[in-house]
């Protein structure tokens, strides 16, 4: 009887429950999508933040002052230290290797440069003065363990644009900032002869693009590094190393100086991706080097990061009080619809214990229908959600399922709780003559 | 138009009031509804103007610069440091002309000079625009006219602390500074040395000049676009860009924030809907007596229908100037958690939060269309 009576209650007025039912599933959508989304955004969002370019420097330990001015060095080739170019394969071996992003090695060369479609620098008398920065585009590493690592200084450097094409590596291509193409009247397609010293002769370059940086770069020429290591007579070797590298933003915890911690908050440390350890551990690989953490970058990403992931968990959080509100809204409005039915199952003798029981049973039906239902289409939504704001399709998790439908039972229970407790105490008499 | 009657207002209350509990519920659905979109909204706009200003950590957005030509270092004027904007959405505008001259350095009494970057600036909020931590500050010192402030690494190699002198050197110029700070920021400016324009500019022999001049503009990137063009049409002479690195990981970091609040917002406001409606279908149901009633002593169908719409548009009203209200006060609350700053309330928010849940609400009144269908004669039957 008692099966019968739920039943029953389902199949008679299906518009009823049908209404209450996709309330219902709608709210555990949105809690649904919600939740996939922000506990799987964690690590992608920080991957997002990376689009402010390299967080590490890595410069030779004894080097002169660098003679640096809006990121291009204009110390003559013969000045100052140099790092191999070998050794780079060997960052991908260290602790945290998979959270190295990129990397890319940078040298400057002053060169004279003409070229045939310019008209006023036509011949090599007559020759304009650039900055030519060799670096990687699409450079394949080879990794110590066998692998090949594929980076460049699109990686490190997002921002630069380029319209047309990166050169090719180990080929006499270059791109050409923006500026200094405009000012030597330059295009895609054309060739520049460069020229840094007489030693090493002219080379000529094919502009394959016109890099815009919004930076000194736009007024430079980018070319492989191997070119210019060939130009300064450095074959193998490079000035610079930016590296982008996934990060943890620092704590307290992280700002403490690793000697003077203890062995366990050491291996802590060491063992945690802050920007500091990784630092750390670049310098044990690359012998001779000056790691250094570009804090602006470090210290505005994390800030940024920690404020966008406590707004995400807080709007999680406001969606899934909204879902239950709206969801216990209307459990508690389908209670105090069914005051009659209430009226005269207990005229018919039934205790308020039983019609309690009865009622709790309907509810949490409808909850774990419905809390289904809503966690297939909250599965959907994640997907559509994910896709268009963050760019990634989190995966369903059962575990996510679990926490709706008790959620879902929980908020349809609580909801009808208040509206129930005032049934069981109603005298049937009033309600039947329809007072 | 019919007169609106006390007669109606009176069959409206008691609409309203028949039913304590149901209109609780649909109040409380609506309410909540309210107070979540109008708390994201604000947040929405605090948002915003809080990561800008945490973005402003990251030193200066926009860079003046002399046009190119073919000069191998172009300078400009420092007359244009003082055609630029103190101000903009009223906020200071950080502005600081430097002007860079490659020249020798060494502590007073060495005589061995290292070749650094000597960047000779000028203006207000050299910190805003070049920011760092000062490892060693005297304040004392700062106000000098010979004044000079060290770059962690030139520090390191130099091998000077805060109170020591420098000599500078450029081809037949020479100069003097005592050091007031040594400052770290990780980035180039660490190799750097920064003394008063006037040492640079005389070292340089480039009197009245500057390399370029870097503003930090608080503001959300289209309107630092903005600023951007305007301040380029204010100075011919110069070529004005924003630095695309912050740029655009700012406009790509707001517009992932836009979209996640928006969407929690539009589906909150579904979900109300759906809630609400589930509500209104049972009001239906049991009203169809009364509409039969209405229609059998003479009640057009417009009046019927003109009764059930106000009752929306009335708990829409209620429910959103309350909801709303306690929404944006949430979000001062939110804005405070998120941001350490307590967010600040944005009256536009309001209004458009009210409007919307009245939206909502007469949507949410769909089932009550039925009612203008029935049949007076069948419902008094029964049979409906």
């Amino acid at each position: 009887m008692f099966l019968r009576l739920v039943a029953d209650s389902f199949t008679r007025r299906p518009r009823r429950k049908i209404l209450s039912m996709a309330a219902l599933a709608m709210g555990m959508a949105v809690a649904t999508a919600a939740l996939s989304v922000s506990l799987e955004i964690g690590d992608r969002l920080a991957t997002e933040f990376r689009s402010l370019g390299a967080n590490l420097l890595v410069t030779p330990q004894a080097d002169s002052l660098p003679l640096e001015i809006g990121g291009v060095d204009y110390r003559p080739a013969n000045a100052g230290a140099y790092l191999p170019e070998s050794d780079l394969g060997k960052l991908k071996t260290i602790f945290w290797r998979h959270n190295i992003m990129g990397f890319a090695p940078m040298m400057e060369v002053p060169v004279q440069a003409w070229s045939s479609a310019s008209r006023g620098l036509s011949t090599p008398t007559v020759s304009g003065k650039a900055m030519l920065i060799g670096t990687w585009s699409q450079h394949s590493v080879s990794v110590p363990d066998g692998a090949t690592y594929v980076t460049g200084i699109e990686k490190t450097n997002p921002w630069w644009h380029v319209e047309g094409n990166w050169f090719a590596e180990n080929s006499d291509e270059c791109v050409m900032g923006t500026e200094l193409a405009k000012l030597w009247k330059v295009r895609v397609g054309d060739t520049v002869n460069v020229h840094a010293s007489d030693e090493t002769g002219w080379r000529v370059l094919k502009v394959t693009g016109i890099l815009s940086t919004g930076g000194t770069e736009d007024n430079a020429v980018v070319a492989p590094l191997s070119i210019a290591q060939q130009l300064a007579g450095k074959p193998g070797q490079y000035r610079r190393l930016y590296i982008s590298a996934l990060t943890k933003p620092e704590d307290a915890f992280a700002r403490k100086d690793p000697n003077t911690m203890t062995p366990v908050e050491y291996d802590k440390w060491y063992c945690s991706p802050y920007v500091s350890s990784i630092a750390l551990q670049v310098s044990e690989v690359l012998r001779g080097t000056d790691v250094r953490v570009i804090r602006r970058v470090a210290e505005g990403e994390g800030n940024v990061l920690l404020r966008v992931r406590t707004l995400l968990w807080l709007v999680t959080i406001a969606a899934l009080l909204a879902a239950a509100l709206a969801v216990g809204a209307s459990a508690a409005a389908s209670v105090i619809e069914r005051r009659t039915e209430i009226g005269l199952m207990k005229a018919l003798g039934a205790n308020s214990g039983l019609v309690g029981v009865l009622l709790a049973a309907e509810q949490l039906l409808l909850a774990f229908v419905g809390g289904g239902i809503g966690y297939a289409l909250g599965i959907i939504l994640a997907r559509v959600l994910g896709e268009r704001i963050f760019g990634f399709t989190p995966e369903p998790k059962l575990f996510v399922l679990l926490i709706i439908l008790g959620l879902a039972a929980a908020v349809t229970l609580l909801g009808s709780a208040f509206p129930l407790r005032q049934a069981s105490r109603y005298d049937p008499a009033p309600i039947l003559r329809g007072e | 138009m019919m007169p609106i009657s006390s007669m109606f207002w009176r069959i409206e209350r008691r609409l309203l009031t028949a039913n304590y509990g149901r209109l609780f519920v649909i109040l409380l659905a609506l309410g909540a509804g309210a107070a979540v979109s109008s708390a994201l909204m604000n947040l929405q706009i605090d948002a915003k103007k809080r990561l800008t200003t945490e973005f402003r950590a990251l030193g200066a957005n926009v860079i003046v610069t002399p046009k190119p030509s073919n000069n191998a270092a172009p300078t400009l004027d420092q007359a244009v440091l003082s055609q630029l904007p103190r101000e903009y959405e009223g906020r200071p505008v950080p502005a600081v002309g430097f002007l860079y001259v490659i020249g020798e350095v060494g502590k007073v009494g060495d005589s061995h000079l290292q070749p650094a970057v000597i960047a000779g600036s000028l203006g207000h909020g050299l910190m805003q625009v070049r920011p760092g931590r000062r490892t060693e500050y005297l304040a004392n010192l700062e106000s000098g006219p010979d004044a000079c402030e060290v770059g962690a690494k030139a520090a390191a190699q130099l091998r000077v602390h805060a109170g020591d002198a420098l000599q500078l050197h450029n081809q037949d110029q020479a100069a003097s500074c005592k050091v007031f700070a040594v400052v770290s920021t990780g980035g180039p400016e660490d190799a750097q040395i920064f003394t008063n324009l006037k040492t640079a500019q005389s070292l340089a022999g480039l009197d009245g000049r500057l390399s370029l001049i870097q503003l930090s503009v608080a503001a959300s990137p289209d309107s630092v676009k903005s600023f951007i063009s305007s301040l380029e049409q204010h100075l011919p002479d110069a070529s004005v860009s924003g630095i695309k690195q912050l740029a655009e990981a700012e406009s790509r970091i707001y517009a992932r924030i836009t979209g996640l609040l928006t969407a929690t917002v539009v589906l909150v406001l579904i979900l109300t809907s759906l809630c609400v409606m589930a509500g209104m279908t049972n009001v239906a149901a049991e009203r169809k007596n009364d509409v039969g009633l209405m229609k059998a002593i003479g009640g057009s169908v417009r009046r019927v229908v003109r009764l059930f719409l106000t009752e929306a548009i009335l708990l829409g009203v209620g429910a959103g100037l309350v909801g709303s209200a306690l929404g944006i006060a949430i979000s001062i609350w939110l804005g405070k958690a998120v941001f350490g700053v307590a967010a600040e309330p944005r009256w536009i928010v309001y209004p458009v939060s009210v409007t919307l849940t009245v939206l909502v609400s007469i949507a949410s009144a769909y089932p009550l269309r039925r009612l203008a269908n029935i049949r007076p004669a069948s419902v008094f039957r029964g049979e409906e």
